[in-house]
């Protein structure tokens, strides 16, 4: 199956933020040549030599994503956009997104991305309470965060998303409500919201394991899920996917494909990719995956075909986290019904979808429906 | 062999007082083996007795001797299982014998179980030959235990023999004593044959061999022979008696003890304590004591993985092959699915089978509460026996109940006697008697219910006397009680594998220990699970596991899809070990823990 979806990993941070258990490398000057060539290596690897123009196949969506892709500055981002473009053609109207900190956001970057093809940003902001984002070690204020969508939308990028983190724990005072309202008044035209995640490894997942901090507890945890669900529908939103709101028109068409289970190249380290049949992702570390490109060597670190009962797995948890659901069978409706008497799912048809509250359950949800299908 | 050169005896001691070495020394003593070829405990043959250190199945070794006299006797040393449990085993093998030595350890003095034995060994009119063991032990007491030997046995303490079975000394004492003092065994050796079987092993090529004293008569190859129980014929195909491994002999003739080939199919057929006759020349009268199997013990057995019934089966029926008085028949729990109510002859008994189905058989298991045999009698008249606990009728049509109670003996140094007082009293004992051994232990005799002390009580009265206590018990009979079925409930509906049929006052206590453990074993669900202690309709005790409000990882993973799934894939693997009963899921270690309430 050719792929309409390009995914390329920029691995540079500034520092790690404290919950961050993602493959990144910190680096205070970003070796953006060395990245670039590497990039292009693996480009040539296993696509081949660059098609003339007329032969490369057209995709949908570019992702710039890491890391932090906008460590590689403006003329670093817009040449990581020309590489794919040798190999691949952008469609009309194509969705081409760069993840960006609020503290590498300049007017000439602006310029430079937009001149590259960038037409949408996706902006880490996370939070902006200033204590709060001292506590994740974030490296920009909330003024900056501001700033950066003034700025954005001045260089004529106005497809804007907003991260932003929920779920903190109860020993960091920050005022969630505050938080979206703020968010909210910025005018994004799609926002993407997380709950905060103890994972091993990283200083959060230390401070945990000391006692340091304790994880929010589910009350808060839903608590806050669901404010944001309210304050966000009300003003226009549509609540599309488990962690994502997006104006009419808006949705990220990029990770909208990964969940409808389209095919998507992956490129970069840690990199993962579908070609229709099997999953493969690259070595994580930057390192590793430059060394493995310089040798000619395919950066691949794993893969698996997947069987019928991964796809179906696969089918279901991705299904139920998005608000176009999942198209019921028989073996369902002795759990769904329940599902849809607590307010947790509705019919739209022949189709399921989660509410709020319902992916608020999101995975007991999936793993329930999952067994009562590998049981039927 | 002439009826007056052999010598039938058997060995009664307690567990560690040293019955396997003394039988090991015995061996060598008469020259059947060299040291070298002694492999400890040539008696055991089980792995897990080995392992346990008691003898479940039983042997018996035939030895030359030549004594004092000049004379050349047959000594058959016939082995006796040393549990509880196997009281009527016990009784078969000391039919066989006309002789038993007493074997008490020179530092611990009787125990409650030797005592049992002891007696049964009286009470079927075996001479006793007293010996006190390990005198060669720094913490040995010899004159002491002597004394206390001779005033249970009326004997005087001078005479008992004094050995040390792992040094050797004493040992040729003690042959010479079995060869003067034990009687030598009678019978008519032209009469039609009668031969007791004492205990029969299944051999997979030869079928169940049982082991024999014969009583009148001869068994000989190619003779027609049937059982008391049963009327089948078999053709003899080989006689012979044990010594360490199986000799053939020509024929086994009066007093003689040995064993016979027949190709009968299978133990159930050769159960200790029946008779075997000449199918062609059958003796009148049976040997008395003969008694059916019969279970104490009951428990359900499932495979925890459902798709393991199939083996579980095959696996009962290969046992039962050589365990006779295994019980077992095909049982439904809706908690549980398909299973087995098996029956046992007492605790020890249960534990064995499922460690040998564990083990040898490499299934897993989930065992229910075990549960003792209720004699219940209902409103119109009619008696029935429960013995699965759900199967209890409603309380509205029951006229009473009885439950099986034993009389136990429990002794113990006398420091321990306020906690196994307690510990007697909350296991609804009645006290009968205590009687002071000696200065330092005593003797408690105490009737139980047998349902209190089939679960823990063994354990918790070794914790209450730092290991002291001896405990030894035997039937009584029924008794009327004041029991009631208690039932817990989730979400409404009674799971049958944790219904219990327990005393009144005890219920409430139980109900609510259960819903406890239930609620911290029971992980939290999208809907809130209600756990209810339940007699009839009276709830007692209830207990909630509040739903999840959350169970999402809402976080970034961009196109790593397969992570997620992994996930997914584990929580789907840990709810297919879990059992479901109605909307909930039960995981497998609730069913264990109703075993091990405090």
């Amino acid at each position: 199956m050719p792929y309409r979806h390009v995914y390329v990993h920029v691995p540079f941070c500034a520092r790690r933020c404290a919950y961050c258990d993602f493959a990144i490398a910190v680096r205070p000057r970003v070796p953006v040549e060395e990245y670039l060539r590497a990039l292009e290596g693996e480009l040539t690897l296993r696509l081949g030599a660059a098609p003339t123009p007329e032969r490369r196949p057209s995709v949908d969506t570019l992702y710039l994503g890491g890391g932090t892709p906008s460590r590689l500055g403006g003329a670093g981002a817009a040449a990581a956009v020309g590489l794919v473009g040798r190999w691949f053609r952008l469609a009309d109207g194509a969705e081409v997104t760069l993840e960006v900190n609020p503290d590498d956001v300049t007017d000439e970057a602006v310029a430079a991305w937009r001149a590259g093809g960038i037409n949408r940003v996706s902006l880490g902001g996370q939070t902006f309470d200033p204590a709060a984002l001292a506590w994740m070690h974030r490296t920009h204020d909330a003024g900056q965060i501001e700033r950066a969508v003034a700025t954005l939308r001045a260089g004529g990028i106005d497809d804007l998303s907003l991260d932003l983190i929920f779920a903190l724990p109860a020993s960091v005072p920050r005022d969630w409500a505050a938080d979206v309202a703020r968010a909210l008044a910025l005018a994004p035209t799609h926002l993407s919201l997380y709950g905060l995640t103890v994972e091993p490894g990283t200083p959060l997942g230390r401070w945990a394991e000391r006692g340091d901090v304790t994880e929010a507890d589910e009350d808060r945890y839903a608590a806050e899920f669901l404010h944001a669900h309210d304050a966000l529908t009300s003003a226009g939103f549509e609540h599309y996917e488990v962690s994502n709101f997006a104006r009419p028109g808006h949705r990220a068409r990029h990770n909208s494909a990964y969940w409808s289970g389209a095919p998507y190249l992956g490129l970069g380290p840690s990199a993962h990719g579908y070609d229709g049949a099997e999953r493969r992702w690259n070595v994580s570390a930057y390192a590793a995956w430059v060394r493995a490109v310089a040798e000619g060597r395919d950066p691949v670190e794993g893969a698996e075909a997947l069987d019928p009962a991964m796809r179906s797995a696969e089918s279901v948890y991705l299904g139920l986290r998005t608000v176009d659901g999942l198209t019921l069978v028989d073996a369902d409706v002795a759990r769904t019904a329940r599902w849809e008497s607590e307010g947790w799912a509705e019919r739209v048809g022949d189709r399921l979808r989660l509410t709020a509250p319902g992916w608020l359950r999101l995975d007991a949800l999936a793993a329930d429906l999952t067994v009562a299908r590998s049981r039927s | 062999m002439q009826l007056d050169k052999i010598r039938n005896f058997c060995i009664v001691a307690h567990i560690d007082h040293g019955k396997s070495t003394l039988a090991d020394r015995l061996i060598e003593e008469t020259g059947m083996l060299q040291k070298r070829e002694m492999k400890a405990q040539v008696l055991d043959t089980l792995d897990l007795e080995r392992e346990r250190g008691i003898t479940i199945k039983l042997n018996a070794v035939r030895m030359s001797y030549t004594a004092k006299d000049g004379e050349t006797y047959e000594l058959n040393l016939i082995d006796t299982p040393g549990h509880v449990d196997f009281t009527y085993e016990v009784s078969r093998s000391l039919a066989a014998c006309e002789g038993a030595v007493l074997v008490v350890d020179a530092s611990q003095g009787i125990q409650a179980q030797t005592l049992s034995n002891l007696f049964l060994a009286m009470d079927a009119g075996l001479e006793i030959i007293p010996i006190l063991n390990k005198i060669d032990l720094p913490g040995a007491e010899p004159d002491r235990r002597a004394q206390e030997v001779a005033d249970l046995l009326g004997v005087d303490p001078d005479g008992i023999l004094r050995v040390s079975a792992k040094a050797g000394i004493g040992i040729g004492d003690l042959l010479e004593a079995v060869v003067e003092r034990v009687p030598a065994p009678t019978g008519d050796p032209d009469g039609p044959l009668r031969a007791l079987i004492y205990d029969s092993y299944y051999d997979k090529y030869r079928g169940a061999i049982p082991s024999v004293r014969v009583v009148d008569g001869v068994l000989k190859p190619k003779m027609q022979i049937t059982f008391g129980s049963n009327d089948a014929v078999y053709e003899v195909a080989e006689v012979g008696y044990n010594q360490l491994r199986q000799v053939k002999a020509d024929q086994l003739g009066p007093g003689e003890v040995g064993y016979v080939v027949a190709s009968v199919r299978s133990v159930k057929e050769t159960r200790a304590g029946d008779t075997v006759f000449d199918a062609t020349n059958r003796a009148e009268e049976p040997l008395p004591g003969y008694q059916e199997v019969r279970s104490f013990v009951f428990a359900g057995i499932y495979p925890t993985d459902t798709t393991q019934y199939e083996l579980l089966r095959d696996a009962l029926e290969k046992l039962q092959l050589n365990d006779a008085s295994l019980q077992y028949e095909p049982e439904t729990s809706t908690a549980l699915g398909f299973g087995f109510r098996c029956g046992f002859l007492g605790l020890l008994h249960m534990e064995i089978v499922q460690e040998r189905l564990e083990r040898e058989y490499d299934l897993d298991l989930v065992t229910t509460v075990p549960s003792v045999e209720y004699k219940v009698h209902l409103t119109d008249g009619t008696l029935t026996e429960i013995e699965n606990p759900s199967l209890m009728p409603p309380a509205g049509v029951i006229a009473a109940v009885e439950e099986p109670y034993v009389k136990a003996r429990i002794m113990a140094p006398k420091d321990y006697i306020g906690p196994l007082m307690t510990l007697g009293t909350e296991r609804r004992g009645i006290y009968k008697n205590m009687t002071y051994l000696d200065q330092e232990r005593v003797e408690f005799d105490f009737e139980f219910p047998l349902a209190e002390i089939i679960l823990d009580f063994f354990d918790k009265m070794k914790t209450v006397s730092r290991g002291y206590a001896s405990l030894d018990y035997e039937m009584l009979g029924y008794r009327e009680s004041d029991l009631v079925r208690l039932d817990m409930l989730i979400n409404g509906d009674p799971i049958d594998a944790f219904s219990v049929i327990i005393h009144k006052d005890k219920a409430y206590e139980w109900g609510r220990k259960i819903a406890d453990k239930l609620k911290d074993l029971i992980p939290r669900q999208l809907f809130e699970v209600a756990i209810q202690a339940a007699i009839g309709q009276k709830v007692i005790a209830r207990t909630t596991v509040k739903p999840l409000r959350k169970d999402v990882l809402a976080k970034c993973y961009g196109g790593d899809i397969s992570r997620k799934r992994k996930l997914l894939e584990k929580q789907k693997e840990g709810k297919k070990r879990m059992k479901q009963v109605g909307a909930v899921e039960i995981p497998q270690e609730a069913f264990l823990a109703v075993l091990q309430v405090e």
